[in-house]
């Protein structure tokens, strides 16, 4: 079938792919600045401790240290966090976590920067820590902020779900454990900057916010919007973390007193003691269903450790609580997900803020819920899954664009298949084969708040088109993906459009890159200023060519009359005449996905303007006799609206798994132990199943071209599919993550699989 | 970082001579993989960092008529690639198979490994099972350290500061079963949570005649096992009396380690692992 | 020291205690080669010593010395991107492309010894290149087809053989 757009759905090159494919592509650590400063923070060496005196002195005569500072010399409001401002950038009163800074030394080396954080003294008196909620929680339990240890609760309520469960036929319910996992991208944080000829401080970034970064350094340093520039360096990856500030406040900090050039590089180390990391979950969940396995009422009570900072905290568990239904319909809905303090080093926002560890939740409730009833795990799935017309536990109806039936659809021949013949094949001795499911829901953009996009076009005098936009592209493609919203609008090869991405002195607010949002919103945001700049070409195309607009047809830079492509005119041409006419030659676009905020009782209200929905399907072997498993295949269908880039969604699909599979059954993030990248695995590629991806396009109305997102909706139905089919092997059941060696091989000594003996 | 000096002889007369100078205010560098994270760091506390990775006299794998020889200075790379190692030494050269990665394969090597003294080494095993014997030398002369006296305690070898291990001799087997196999929380690039390297010859009764075992990774230096050894040995393997004799092991890792929490894993496991490694040998 | 890059020949003098990497990084200016853990776990400093892949922050800068380096910077030509960088451009293995130059050192190195392999040769050699974007698929799609399309090459006796 021949496609109805020239751009769409093209797997076209990716922009910056031959920087990238010859070492050229300068990441932060990489840029060259003449006689760069490096810096290094100080970090706090206790738990929860007011800050009694910080001595610097001995620091200061270390040659080479060229200052040191400390909260007294942030000049402006020395507070950030992008939902709520709880996170000093140098602390000031007292420290909450081991990761918090008390003091930056700029130095000519490194080296000689890592000698002067040793000889800072600092004097605290030390306050009880609290590591977790039930400390948190208990009467009379030290604040960790004035506020109080409880930093949000998020409830949703629907119907009536205590009585709704009296009259339930099966009711589930049981405890779920998520442990605290790190994003672990390749490049470490690290940033750069120098003050440039007019006075402005100049800093590079590895972020995911560029715009973000840029009001917090504002903030910090008390300087107007065109006194600070952040420019968004090609950045290794960011998973949620480069939401947060890296070292951007420490370089405004340096450069504002310093005027000159520094950069900061984390180690590995400072990376994982400094940035955020997933919030460990547990999770009280109660799910009931009537005779025919129709799932009722749903009473949900989870409990997120945000650790001494909130960070994106509230937002997560805003998410996991409306996704705590799972991508199911029921009809009484009680939910509760509380974000508690404690002395932790903070979370913050993670591939899916907590539907991950929903996620794991409800699918093992759905597949409970399958064997008491004795129904297939799809059946239940199909039987209660959202389709047109359903109704979320916000009460909001989802009217278009539900694509979860059909997920379930295009997995069900290779369920079936794999149920058939692959989980009865023989096997080697003593693994034991299983196959699970993972459906999921995800809200596309942030929870039932404004989150609009911003973005410029320009046409310069010789007709090429420039798009800027404050949208970073971290990995996953958003440029390229953006060019070719644009180039399908104006009729022009996305290749074509230049393109300037996430420097503040030039583009506009994107927003974060993150909740999946940058296709949709971006997306439609650059496609408002392309529609912007064609209606002015097509208007002086039709007076220029004595037709009806309706007759134009785009050609390439250049409109012609449809049929004749002889009878045209060049965007040059054009480009001179709307110029003379005195018209700006630059067109600003604007989306704000349609949400109502949600009640602060009930939560009732219209989260997103729109959801992906996945499932899908692992396959896995365990060893019953050490508790190894091996995932040997993924199939994975999503709903993506429409996929713009196909390989990109593939692309996000395949590393979403990825991450899926070592949330699963390896990563867990021990605060105070896990220190370097030898104590923390991530799925090297012998790890990886083969993964089938399956592309649906359940077009959205109101999206780019139908397009909503995958980024994190990849990694979500993965553990869980994982889990349940490492139940499905051994006959029993893993409430918690990571399903490591010792509880894998805990479950199989429980289920009577380990011994001499092979059971069936 | 360290403050040191880079010593690279161009023999080993040269190395020991270096050494029994100076022997004390020195690391020697091999591959590095290990010791470049102590340079790293600043712990490496020494005067001096002697290069033996280009010593020829520290290279080559060889069969002598019963002798086995395996250079300290060869790589996991070239013992992974050995065909005289696959014949005669499989246990060994399986242990390369899932050694860390290709890079450090590439430049890690065999003598490196064993002067770590890492409990974790995936090479010891292997060599346990093989009865290797460190040929060891220092200026004065010639030292024959059989493996179970390289290391002291856990990463302390038994090493002086003038010694560098030459070679390691191995009692080549051929004509039996032998493998190795390692438990790591991901399939390549992992620490070993546990190893285990087997040998095993059958007579024609379907008997077990010879049997080695070694551990990896569950005591803190290397141990013989030769109670399961001797339990095993003149019996008809079944499944039963497999899994009896992995129980046995697991009693006698525990007796030496003692309890640990680590051990409510490790215990089944062992028993777990034993079971995997000789199942082949039931009923063929 | 005196060491080849990239086919050119440096001599140089460096302090005892620096890495390769550093060397490569700080002192030529080499930035392609990244470092991402500092301790061989990640495999983001691969670079080719004489035909073996190795992590250049676990090499001492002065055991370069009399070796032969390939860097990401050699690969391609001032003309056109090398068949391999070509492959993983078709392909789409690369996302963020912190890892990159790594896993195209360690494909390299591969394709050089090996210029068929399996996808079991492919995981061995690339098991020490972790990649946090991509799950690995496309990655290991490109260097399936740059395998593939230096043997049709060779069969046809094209350029690169």
């Amino acid at each position: 079938m021949k496609s109805e757009y020239n751009s769409i759905g093209k797997n076209i090159q990716r922009r910056d792919i031959v920087e990238k494919l010859t070492g050229q592509a300068n990441f932060c650590a990489d840029i060259a600045l003449k006689d760069a400063l490096s810096l290094k923070v100080l970090r706090s060496s206790r738990h929860h401790a007011v800050i009694d005196k910080i001595d610097v002195s001995d620091a200061l005569k270390i040659p080479g240290v060229v200052n040191v500072f400390t909260a007294a010399d942030i000049p402006g409001k020395n507070l950030m966090g992008i939902i709520n401002k709880d996170q000093p950038l140098l602390a000031h009163d007292k420290v909450r976590s081991l990761a918090d800074p008390v003091a930056l030394v700029a130095a000519q080396t490194d080296e000689i920067a890592r000698q002067a954080i040793k000889v800072i003294n600092v004097t605290y008196t030390d306050l009880e820590p609290i590591f977790d909620i039930e400390a948190a929680l208990a009467p009379g339990a030290p604040k960790i902020h004035k506020k109080g240890n409880t930093l949000f609760t998020r409830r949703i309520k629907k119907g009536d779900a205590g009585t709704a469960f009296e009259t339930c036929h099966t009711i589930i319910e049981k405890k779920y454990m998520t442990h605290a996992v790190e994003h672990n991208y390749i490049e470490p944080d690290a940033g750069a900057g120098y003050v440039d000829e007019d006075g402005t401080l100049v800093i590079y970034a590895s972020t995911q916010n560029p715009h973000y970064d840029h009001k917090e350094v504002q903030g910090f340093l008390g300087l107007k919007d065109d006194q600070v520039r952040i420019i968004q360096a090609a950045t290794g990856g960011g998973f949620g973390s480069k939401l947060d500030l890296n070292v951007q406040g420490f370089i405004g900090l340096a450069l504002y007193h310093l005027k000159q050039p520094v950069r900061y590089v984390y180690t590995r180390e400072e990376s994982y003691l400094a940035t955020a990391k997933r919030h460990p979950f547990t999770i009280h969940m109660k799910t009931g269903a009537d005779k025919n396995g129709k799932l009722k009422a749903i009473h949900i009570r989870a409990y997120c450790n945000t650790g001494a900072y909130g960070s994106y905290g509230i937002a997560v568990a805003s998410r996991s609580a409306v996704h705590g239904t799972g991508p199911y319909e029921i009809d009484h809905v009680d939910i509760e997900c509380a974000c508690i303090y404690t002395n932790q080093p903070f979370c913050g926002a993670m591939r899916g803020f907590g539907a991950p560890q929903m996620a794991f939740a409800h699918e093992s409730q759905m597949d409970l819920l399958a064997k008491k009833l004795g129904m297939d795990p799809m059946e239940i799935r199909m039987l209660n899954g959202f389709k047109k017309g359903s109704i979320n536990g916000t009460g909001q109806q989802l009217i278009d664009s539900v694509g979860y039936p059909e997920c379930l659809e295009k997995i069900m021949p290779y369920y079936e298949e794999a149920l058939t013949n692959w989980v009865t094949e023989k096997t080697t001795p003593f693994t034991k084969r299983g196959i699970g499911i993972g459906g999921m829901w995800y809200g596309i953009g942030n929870t039932g708040v404004q989150n609009p996009s911003t973005a410029r076009i320009e046409l310069d005098q010789n007709g090429r088109v420039i798009l800027y936009t404050g949208c970073a592209d971290i990995g996953q493609g958003s440029s390229t993906i953006l060019t070719q919203v644009a180039g399908e609008v104006l009729g022009i090869a996305p290749e074509a459009i230049q393109l300037v991405v996430g420097d503040t002195k030039f583009t506009t607010n994107a927003g974060a890159t993150s909740a999946s949002r940058q296709t949709y919103i971006s997306g439609n945001a650059v496609k408002d200023a392309a529609e912007q700049l064609a209606r002015v070409l097509l208007t002086e195309g039709a007076n220029k060519l004595k037709v009806s607009k309706t007759a134009l047809s785009f050609g390439d830079h250049s409109l012609q009359i449809a049929g004749h492509p002889e009878r045209s005119v060049a965007f040059d041409w054009l480009a001179k005449r709307i110029h003379e006419k005195g018209v700006s030659l630059s067109w600003q676009g604007y989306f704000d996905p349609e949400t109502i905020p949600l009640d602060l009782e009930t939560g009732q209200g219209s989260p997103y303007a729109t959801y992906a929905f996945a499932c899908h399907l692992a396959l896995v072997e365990v060893d019953v006799l050490t508790g190894q498993v091996s995932v040997k295949k993924i199939v994975a269908a999503h709903d993506v609206g429409r996929a713009i880039h196909p390989e990109n969604v593939i692309g996000q699909i395949c590393g979403g798994v990825a991450m899926g599979v070592g949330f699963a059954l390896m990563e867990a993030f021990e605060f105070g132990k896990t220190l370097s990248m030898k104590d923390y695995h991530i799925p090297t590629c012998a790890d990886m199943p083969e993964v089938i991806p399956i592309i649906v396009e359940s077009v959205e109305p109101t999206g780019p071209f139908g397009a909503k997102g995958v980024g994190e909706p990849a990694l979500i139905p993965t553990a869980p599919a994982i889990l349940n089919a490492v139940s499905h092997a051994l006959g029993k059941r893993l409430y918690s993550l990571p399903a490591d060696l010792e509880s894998v091989l805990q479950a199989s000594i429980d289920s009577g699989h380990f011994g001499p003996e092979e059971k069936m | 970082m360290a403050d040191f000096k880079y010593i690279r002889p161009d023999n080993l007369p040269e190395a020991l001579d270096f050494l029994w100078d100076n022997g004390q205010d020195t690391a020697i560098i091999a591959g590095g993989t290990d010791v470049m994270i102590d340079v790293k760091s600043g712990k490496l506390d020494k005067k001096y960092l002697l290069d033996i990775s280009r010593l020829d006299e520290l290279k080559g794998i060889e069969l002598n008529g019963r002798d086995l020889c395996v250079g300290s200075g060869v790589t996991l790379s070239e013992i992974y690639t050995s065909a005289l190692l696959a014949s005669n030494a499989l246990a060994l050269q399986k242990s390369a198979v899932n050694f860390a990665a290709r890079q450090i394969r590439n430049i890690a090597t065999i003598g490196g490994n064993v002067a770590h003294s890492s409990p974790c080494g995936d090479t010891v095993p292997s060599l346990l099972l093989h009865d290797a014997i460190a040929l060891v030398a220092d200026k004065k002369g010639i030292q024959h350290i059989p493996m179970e006296q390289m290391a002291t305690s856990a990463y302390m070898s038994s090493l002086t500061p003038q010694q560098i291990i030459v070679k390691f001799i191995l009692t080549p087997y051929q004509d039996g079963y032998a493998d190795f196999q390692k438990i790591g929380r991901r399939k390549e690039l992992a620490i070993s949570r546990m190893s285990m390297a087997a040998f095993v010859k059958k007579d024609s009764t379907g008997r077990i005649s010879f049997l080695k075992l070694a551990l990896g990774a569950c005591t803190p230096v290397p141990c013989s096992m030769g109670a399961v050894e001797a339990f095993l040995t003149g019996k008809v393997p079944t499944r039963e009396l497999l899994w009896e004799a992995g129980g046995l092991l697991a009693e006698r890792m525990i007796e030496i380690t003692g309890n640990r929490s680590s051990t409510i894993y490790k215990k089944p496991a062992v028993q777990g692992l034993f079971m995997r490694i000789l199942f082949p040998m039931v009923g063929s | 020291m005196t060491f080849e890059i990239n086919g050119q020949e440096h001599t140089l003098d460096i302090p005892a205690d620096i890495t390769a990497l550093e060397v490569i990084r700080s002192l030529l200016g080499l930035t392609g080669t990244k470092e991402g853990c500092g301790i061989g776990e990640c495999g983001a400093c691969t670079i080719v010593v004489d035909g073996k892949s190795v992590n250049s922050c676990l090499m001492l800068g002065a055991q370069l010395d009399g070796t032969k380096v390939l860097t990401v910077e050699g690969l391609a030509t001032e003309a056109s991107l090398a068949p391999l960088q070509e492959q993983f451009m078709k392909n789409h293995g690369v996302q963020c492309g912190f890892c990159t130059p790594g896993i195209l050192m360690s494909t390299h190195a591969l394709l050089e010894e090996n210029p068929d392999p399996d996808t079991e040769e492919i995981s061995k050699a690339l098991a020490g290149n972790l990649c946090r974007c991509t799950g690995y698929q496309q990655i290991f799609a490109s260097v399936k087809a740059a395998a593939t399309a230096s043997r049709d090459d060779r069969i046809t006796g094209g350029k690169n053989g």
